[in-house]
């Protein structure tokens, strides 16, 4: 059952949804613009109406008009390829005149902040814009409600802060929304409710300020002092045919070290990861790299899951390194210990990334490679990843992670490495 | 630049070069698009284009001349107890393979354009309305292209330091089974968005009507008048076998392939 005796009621202003991965959040929200059940399928009994309109008889392509939905991936809801057309793709469904329509996507344009993108190349656009562009293309609509699925959840924090600034924006000029958010500081300022998901259970009530940072986790050293060298670039330079995206780059992490990498996207975090691991070969330079298992979590860590269940793919990760633990210890780790025997595609967005990184962490890598691992997680998760990685680092792994998260880097950070425009440096 | 002025360019050069066996005048044409392409999307978006057409042209002559033992000028023979390799190697069906290598190679320069030139929503505008439905979700499906590509490097990477290998054509099941759900997700991700935009709910209108303008008019009607001249001309057969000889070149339909540099002085570069 994904929502069960579910009575709410939302009013004008900005309501946020909160709750743990796989409580409901996202079933929720999809109920009020019909996706479920019409696009879903499943079962739903009761009521619900949204500005006068039985969701329940009526299709979602005709809600499309009242309810505006953006959704988590901002590279998974664009139709076309350049901005003011990807705008106008719901106007032009509805068969609005041409000139009406033009109207209306400089109108929306404008409501989400993005005016300065229109005829630009929706490939050419960071991930921050590409959701305010699905905001605006939500907006031309003139939907009385907007509803945001954990847009912020793929983005860094500058792009985060772009969408969430839009949201506030559109609340300000009296529309009603309604978002799924982790980074709930900044939107309960301005919320006027707030609705908690758990375990198919929705409760609405006051907003309620997020937990305080004193209960943000500590992995504290087991160790004083790092081991020896655990892989090392000695004069690299690689990149992508002739585009450089490192250029004579040098950098080491020790044995029982975490070394966290921070700096924008397209800055080369990604690519020095991939070097560490030996997936990309440099153009020039060395790379020295202890023997032993590389665990490496790819920036799209769902897309490694395929095997039936969650247990087979820890199993499968063990097996292959010839490692004696048993799956159900870094499941327990990870909370996931009760979706273990699921499918894990049928699992929510945040388990699946804890999925993820149990089908790569199990066992004892020498080199651990993380590349976002909080992306989409909620807290509990979030604390669960931070102890599992410190005793990682304690049984001697050397540890480099590529994040956004500055809570993931001050919990576990021994050093941070700022990759910028190809250079790598320490940062201050 | 609109699309069904490049629509029709295309299906002038397709029906030259699919319906003529003279290799001169698939050769003019295979000029005509390279030089048309090379002006309308700049060499350097072509290289890959280049590649692919080398090998697959290649391919093409080669397995003529490989399989078809015909003709009267050996260049060598394998001995024929060679299971389907023996037999003599003609330059009759090298020729023949050359030529069938061009046909290939020109039917794909001339479909280029639609990948290399134009964007999805030019080739959307471009449909009748009764089409334009399909066009959409089409454009939808083109965006998803790039990120299977990325898709399946992130996974071939991450499955082998996962401890996996190639070994034959099963163990590849562990990479194309994941990039082939989440590409199924990633579809059904982009059909749900598009529903909740309202797609499907009726007639669909257009941000933007393609209109032709007076260069894509003289577009289409060169690309017209080449097929007209092209037919009209009837341009002489040519048949390497049993002797190689000469293609017979006659003026009409050679005036009508040089028809088709049209684009070279209508089309902007993009490159």
């Amino acid at each position: 059952m994904a929502l069960e005796d579910v009575t709410l009621q939302i009013d004008e202003g900005l309501t946020v949804v909160s709750g743990p991965s796989g409580g409901g959040k996202s079933t929720l929200l999809r109920v009020l613009n019909g996706l479920v059940p019409h696009f879903h399928g499943g079962r739903i009994a009761g009521s619900i109406n949204v500005d006068s309109q039985d969701v329940i008889t009526t299709p979602t392509r005709r809600l499309a008009r009242t309810v505006g939905f953006v959704f988590q991936d901002p590279e998974l809801q664009t139709v076309y390829d350049v901005v003011d057309r990807e705008v106008a793709f719901g106007l032009e469904n509805v068969g609005m005149p041409a000139p009406e329509m033009a109207d209306r996507v400089e109108e929306a344009l404008r409501a989400a902040g993005v005016s300065h993108l229109a005829g630009r190349s929706v490939r050419t656009l960071s991930g921050g814009e590409r959701q305010r562009v699905a905001l605006a293309s939500a907006l031309a609509m003139r939907p009385r409600l907007v509803v945001l699925d954990e847009p912020t959840s793929q983005l860094d924090p500058e792009g985060a802060a772009m969408v969430l600034d839009a949201t506030m924006r559109l609340v300000q000029q009296g529309r009603a929304a309604v978002i799924a958010e982790h980074r709930l500081e900044r939107l309960l300022q301005a919320a006027g409710a707030m609705v908690s998901v758990e375990e198919g259970r929705a409760t609405s009530g006051p907003p309620t300020p997020p937990t305080p940072p004193t209960t943000q986790p500590t992995a504290p050293h087991m160790t004083s002092q790092p081991g020896p060298l655990a892989w090392s670039l000695t004069k690299v330079t690689a990149g992508f045919g002739t585009h450089v995206v490192l250029d004579d780059v040098d950098a080491a992490g020790n044995q029982g070290e975490v070394v966290a990498l921070c700096g924008p996207n397209g800055g080369g975090k990604t690519t020095l990861l991939r070097l560490i691991a030996g997936a990309l070969s440099p153009t020039k330079g060395t790379i020295e790299r202890r023997p032993g298992r590389i665990a490496y979590l790819p920036q799209n860590p769902t897309a490694l899951l395929h095997l039936p269940t969650v247990r087979a793919e820890v199993r499968m990760t063990l097996d292959r390194a010839n490692e004696s633990e048993m799956p159900d210890v870094i499941l327990q780790k990870l909370g996931l210990t009760e979706v273990a025997g699921r499918y894990p595609r049928d699992l929510s967005t945040g388990e699946r990334q804890r999925a993820a990184l149990a089908a790569v962490l199990p066992g004892h890598p020498k080199i651990v490679l993380l590349d976002e691992p909080t992306r989409g997680m909620d807290d509990t998760a979030r604390h669960a990843l931070v102890h599992l990685i410190a005793n990682l680092r304690d049984d001697g792994a050397s540890i480099v992670l590529a994040t956004h998260d500055e809570h993931l880097r001050a919990a576990l950070a021994d050093r941070v490495l700022k990759v910028s425009g190809g250079k790598v440096v320490q940062a201050t | 630049m609109n699309a069904r002025s490049v629509a029709a360019w295309s299906a002038a050069c397709l029906f030259i070069v699919l319906f003529a066996t003279n290799p001169v005048y698939k050769v003019v044409v295979l000029a005509a698009a390279i030089a048309s392409l090379a002006v309308g999307a700049g060499l350097n978006r072509m290289r890959g284009l280049f590649t692919a057409i080398a090998l697959i042209a290649t391919f093409a002559t080669a397995l003529n001349f490989v399989s078809a033992h015909l003709g009267r000028t050996t260049l060598f023979t394998l001995p024929p107890q060679i299971p389907a390799l023996g037999g003599p190697y003609t330059l009759e069906a090298l020729a023949a393979g050359l030529s069938g290598g061009v046909t290939v190679a020109a039917a794909i320069v001339a479909a280029a354009p639609f990948s290399l030139m134009l964007k999805s929503h030019d080739v959307m505008d471009a449909l009748p309305s009764a089409l334009s439905r399909t066009g959409a979700a089409i454009a939808a499906s083109l965006n998803l292209v790039p990120s299977v590509a990325a898709s399946f490097v992130q996974v071939s990477e991450a499955q082998r330091l996962r401890g996996w290998r190639p070994r034959g054509p099963r163990s590849w099941a562990e990479v194309v089974v994941p990039v082939v759900l989440t590409s199924v997700e990633g579809s059904i991700q982009l059909a749900e968005s598009m529903e909740a935009r309202g797609f499907g709910s009726g007639p669909r209108t257009s941000l933007r009507a393609a209109r032709l303008k007076q260069r894509d008019w003289i577009l289409v009607a060169t690309s017209a008048a080449a097929v007209i001249a092209f037919t009209a001309g009837r341009a002489a057969d040519w048949y390497p076998y049993p002797q190689l000889h000469a293609p017979q070149i006659d003026i009409v339909p050679l005036a009508a392939c040089l028809l088709l540099f049209t684009p070279v002085l209508t089309w902007r570069s993009r490159g």
